[in-house]
């Protein structure tokens, strides 16, 4: 199945702005990361703060849902969904 | 009723909001929540735009290191009151303009009291738990809560309406981490001027808001994006009410 990922801010100084990922059905979250760090070496460190650890405040949006109130890294993913990654900023 | 003055003041705005429009800005009453970067953008802003009443509240004092971007201070403010400075910087920018000058730090005691009689509330804040805080507030009160953010070249914008779109939780459960971060001043004011353009919206009744919209913006890039954002039912804040509603 086909995922569109998009990343903002300082993850595209790591990653393609936009990136079609092909994925096996029932893939989760999880998975996708995985692909994306083979394709975008430096995505994790942006992303993860230990191994498998997603640093709290970046945000995954699927289909403008925040994982973290579904099921984090193992959330399904179906074809067609477009997952967002983005550290929010804080400053004012 | 517009006075002949305000005819001519505003004559450049009245096609687009209307006397009508205008007049609610004139009766308005806003929190801007911060007067730094984003606060100072903010309160210019919507002085000149006619609003009527400002309450700007900051805790601090004026510092070299705000002169390149919190727009509103000079050499000769160094040292003073935030709010008292952005408040005689103001003085004259409309003619029914009223603005109440707060020296507090925003929290959990005085937030309430703080958005009390508002109509909405901007935040120019430069973290995360005052952002929840104000954000429960102006949820309480049942009046917008326009967020921004900024760091660096990005920066983000949402206006968040209590019982119609997500809550700031649901589009930042986690805050990012907080301190000195690097800001541009033109940051500050592309973030404060489209929250600013989401209060005049609100309060004329024009247009389209950012509600259940997250805006970001590339600065460095030169790039916009606009997502759709959902609000969820696990949301310790909103999520009773989304439960209810489904
Ligand atoms: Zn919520």
């Amino acid at each position: 199945m086909q995922i569109l990922v998009k990343t903002f801010a300082s993850l595209r100084d790591v990653a393609e702005r936009e990136t079609m990922v092909c994925i096996e059905e029932g893939a989760v979250v999880g998975d996708l990361m995985e692909v994306l760090f083979r394709r975008y070496p430096g995505l994790e460190e942006a992303l993860f703060s230990s191994p498998g650890e997603l640093k709290r405040f970046v945000n995954i949006l699927v289909n403008g849902r925040n994982i973290h109130f579904m099921r984090g890294m193992d959330t399904v993913l179906h074809d067609g969904d477009r997952v967002v990654l983005f550290p929010p900023a804080g400053g004012g | 009723m517009l006075t002949p003055a305000d005819r001519e003041r505003y004559r450049r705005q009245l096609p687009l909001i209307g006397d009508e429009g205008q007049e609610r800005l004139r009766e308005a009453a806003v929190l801007v929540a911060g007067a730094g970067g984003l606060g100072t953008s903010i309160a210019l802003h919507c002085a000149y735009a006619g609003i009527g009443r400002i309450r700007i509240v900051d805790q601090d004092r004026v510092d070299l290191s705000n002169l390149n971007r919190q727009i509103l201070y000079r050499d000769a403010d160094l040292g003073k009151s935030k709010a008292v400075a952005a408040a005689e910087r103001l003085r004259g920018a409309g003619p029914h303009l009223r603005v109440e000058p707060v020296e507090a730090s925003i929290d959990a005691e005085n937030v309430r009291e703080l958005a009390e009689g508002v109509d909405l509330i901007l935040d120019g804040m430069d973290n995360f738990d005052a952002r929840y805080l104000l954000a429960d507030a102006a949820r309480e009160c049942a009046v917008p809560f326009i967020h921004g953010a900024i760091h660096g070249f990005f920066g983000q914008v949402t206006t968040i309406i209590p019982e119609t779109t997500p809550c700031l939780r649901c589009i930042v459960p986690h805050p990012p981490p907080g301190g000195a971060v690097p800001i541009l001043g033109v940051t500050a004011g592309v973030i404060g001027c489209m929250q600013t353009a989401e209060a005049i919206k609100w309060l004329a009744g024009t247009g389209d808001l950012l509600a259940g919209r997250l805006l970001l913006w590339d600065g460095l890039r030169a790039e916009t994006e606009v997502l759709a954002v959902e609000g969820d039912a696990a949301c310790p804040v909103c999520g009773e009410h989304r439960r209810k509603c489904e």
